[in-house]
């Protein structure tokens, strides 16, 4: 299995570091979920991998390529290879939702606008969305626009897609047909997809692997089953809902497949 | 009918037995936790102890009224005891907080702290500036060499907002702002016969300085806030992280078009309002003085030469590219927080408005100096 992303001795924040020593690899055609409690620096690893947020130390290598290390257009090249869903599903808002998924395409190829017009009518319908190509992003629903940004992250088929929450907030019927969505992208597209999540519902559904982030670092790493099995009480109390007491910091590392 | 709580106390030796009958809640609490307090100071009193016996319901005010009193007691070697407590009143008291290890919280940074901090954040502000203006530069030149591209309309429909929508106000003021030079020209001039020369002095004033300062600062409520809120906004929805996840470059496709865009209104604008003004100081010239028209425009066109609509129209575009590049870097620089879209808007007016009148009294300056007056 060809590793697509890797991060190694990954040290990440804004001002100070939120997380230290990460060290994780994605394979091909597998999803991995980024889990862990609100401000344990998800979303700001997340940042860090797709090029957003410059990291304090440490490398992420994508395709085998430093990030960081690229030059701005090679690393936007590098970047087209991968699509990114935000939290805030962040769809133009003074786009139509058709034109939103057409970005990518109308900017980064030079392909003819029938043929946009039809991936564009593809992926939405992939994504359950036909004939919403017209509407404004105000005009959709909390669900139908992460749908949407899903639609636009996957338009020019990337190897790699990293979602950020893409199930919070929603009814669990809508949670579960975004997590159906997700797996048929794998299984359809071979997309291998990141996903942040805190919904262990989610992270049940579409899993492959998990890497469990607390007390600002990894602290365990493994298929679901390894997960749901451990006695690390922030794996444990995770995926059983026990609370952890307040600033409490790990105590057990459970180290299993995928941290090097 | 209100809560009530009826309370006696006794005396046991050195203990006070305090007993309490009816509900402890939000009612009732201030008044028995004053009661406790008074006990707990009694230098004769070394045990307080309540009796629950009699107590019906309890809320987070009676448990926090007896938990703070049980504090003040074991301050001053005193001790407290509860008694005849229900399992509801046991259930109550288990909310009672628990000393729990909070991270130590960071000090306050001193005055020198606080003074490097600034300074860090001004080199931040100037190192995005000089990146926003470096990157900018870069796209227009390749867009210019015609190895990228930018989205298509989007200049054009950049240049309908910030010239022709704003065709009217801008108008609107400059026909008043002549109108209003004229008379003040009138009433001066008049005084030592020297009426028509209102036109030469409109005529000047208007294209040199009066219609590029007021027209900027009109563009500068109008569109330069506007770039700020708009891109802000965008930067706090994530927009602009997920154009630069698409790898397509925020200063081309957001900045350039804007600054292109500006580039053309700003100085078509300022062209404009020179003429309105014109035009409105004409009306005051002609019901004033009864100088024709003919005569009014004759005067300017002896006064006013290419060389001075040119000093005009530079300084229009300098204005502009201010106004677009404070825009654009307050805007950029909004973070997650939605006032922050606010802040990005005030300073982008108020540093817009600051330079301009900056870069105009510069240009006064260095034009005097070089003999083409100010």
């Amino acid at each position: 299995m060809s590793t697509l992303l890797e991060c190694r001795d990954l040290v990440c924040g804004y001002d100070k570091p939120l997380l230290q020593d990460v060290n994780l690899t994605v394979g091909a055609h597998e999803i991995v979920v980024l889990l862990g409690g609100s401000g344990c620096g998800k979303s700001t690893l997340l940042r860090t991998i797709t090029g957003l947020l410059p990291p304090l130390s440490g490398q992420v290598l994508v395709f085998g390529e430093s990030l960081y290390d690229l030059a701005p257009e090679e690393r936007n090249q590098l970047l087209r290879r991968t699509g990114t869903a935000f939290q805030q599903d962040a769809l133009f808002g003074s786009m139509s939702v058709g034109e939103n998924i057409a970005l990518p395409l109308r900017e980064l190829t030079k392909l003819p606008q029938s043929m946009i017009k039809e991936m564009v009518r593809m992926k939405l319908g992939l994504v359950g969305l036909g004939g919403f190509e017209s509407r404004l992003p105000t005009q959709l629903s909390g669900g139908q626009r992460k749908r949407a940004a899903l639609a636009r992250a996957t338009i020019l088929d990337p190897q790699l897609v990293f979602c950020d929450e893409p199930s919070a907030g929603l009814d669990p019927v809508v949670a579960a047909s975004i997590d159906e969505t997700l797996v048929q992208f794998r299984d359809t597209l071979g997309i291998t997809l990141v996903v942040v999540t805190h919904v262990i519902e989610s992270v049940r559904a579409i899993a492959d692997r998990a890497v469990v982030l607390a007390g600002g670092r990894v602290c365990a790493a493994g298929t679901i089953a390894e997960l749901e099995a451990s006695t690390a009480p922030e794996v444990y109390g995770f995926f059983h809902r026990v609370p952890v007491a307040p600033h409490a910091t790990p105590t057990t590392r459970t180290i299993t497949r995928g941290i090097t | 009918m209100p809560p009530e709580l009826a309370t006696s106390v006794e005396r046991d030796g050195r203990a006070a037995v305090v007993r309490l009958e009816g509900d402890l809640v939000v009612p009732t609490a201030r008044a028995l936790y004053t009661q406790l307090q008074d006990i707990a100071r009694r230098r004769d009193v070394r045990s307080i102890v309540i009796d629950f016996a009699r107590v019906g319901r309890i809320d987070s005010s009676g448990v926090a009224a007896v938990s703070l009193v049980g504090q003040q007691a074991k301050r001053s070697g005193r001790t407290l005891e509860l008694r005849e407590l229900g399992e509801h009143h046991r259930a109550a008291f288990a909310m009672s907080p628990r000393k729990v290890e909070e991270p130590p919280a960071e000090p306050p940074p001193t005055s020198f702290e606080a003074l490097g901090d600034s300074m860090i954040a001004t080199w931040d502000g100037a190192k995005a500036l000089t990146s926003i203006v470096k990157d900018t530069t870069y796209q227009g030149v390749l867009v210019a060499g015609r190895r990228k591209q930018l989205p298509a309309g989007s200049v054009a429909s950049q240049l309908f907002e910030m010239g022709f929508n704003g065709l009217f106000i801008v108008s609107l003021l400059a026909f008043l702002i002549g109108m209003t030079m004229g008379f003040q020209g009138v009433t001066q001039l008049e005084r030592f016969g020297a009426g028509v020369f209102v036109a030469d002095m409109l005529g000047l004033s208007m294209v040199r300085e009066l219609a590029p300062l007021m027209t900027a600062i009109i563009i500068t409520g109008r569109t330069g806030a506007a770039i700020a809120a708009e891109l802000g906004t965008m930067k706090v929805r994530s927009e602009i992280d997920a154009l630069a996840t698409m790898g397509i470059d925020p200063n081309r496709f957001l900045i350039l078009p804007r600054l292109l865009a500006i580039t053309i209104a700003g100085p078509a604008l300022t062209l404009i309002a020179m003429f309105v003004g014109m035009l409105g100081g004409m009306l005051v010239t002609s019901l004033a003085l009864d100088l024709p028209a003919i005569a009014y425009w004759g005067r300017i066109a002896e006064s006013v030469t290419l060389g001075d609509f040119a000093h005009g129209l530079i300084k229009a575009v300098l204005f502009s590219w201010i106004i677009a590049i404070s825009g654009s870097h307050f805007g950029m620089r909004a973070t997650g927080d939605p006032s922050s879209v606010g802040h990005a808007t005030t300073r982008t007016v108020v540093v817009s408005v600051l330079s301009i009148i900056l870069v105009d009294a510069a240009f006064a300056t260095i034009t005097t100096i070089a003999g083409g007056g100010p």
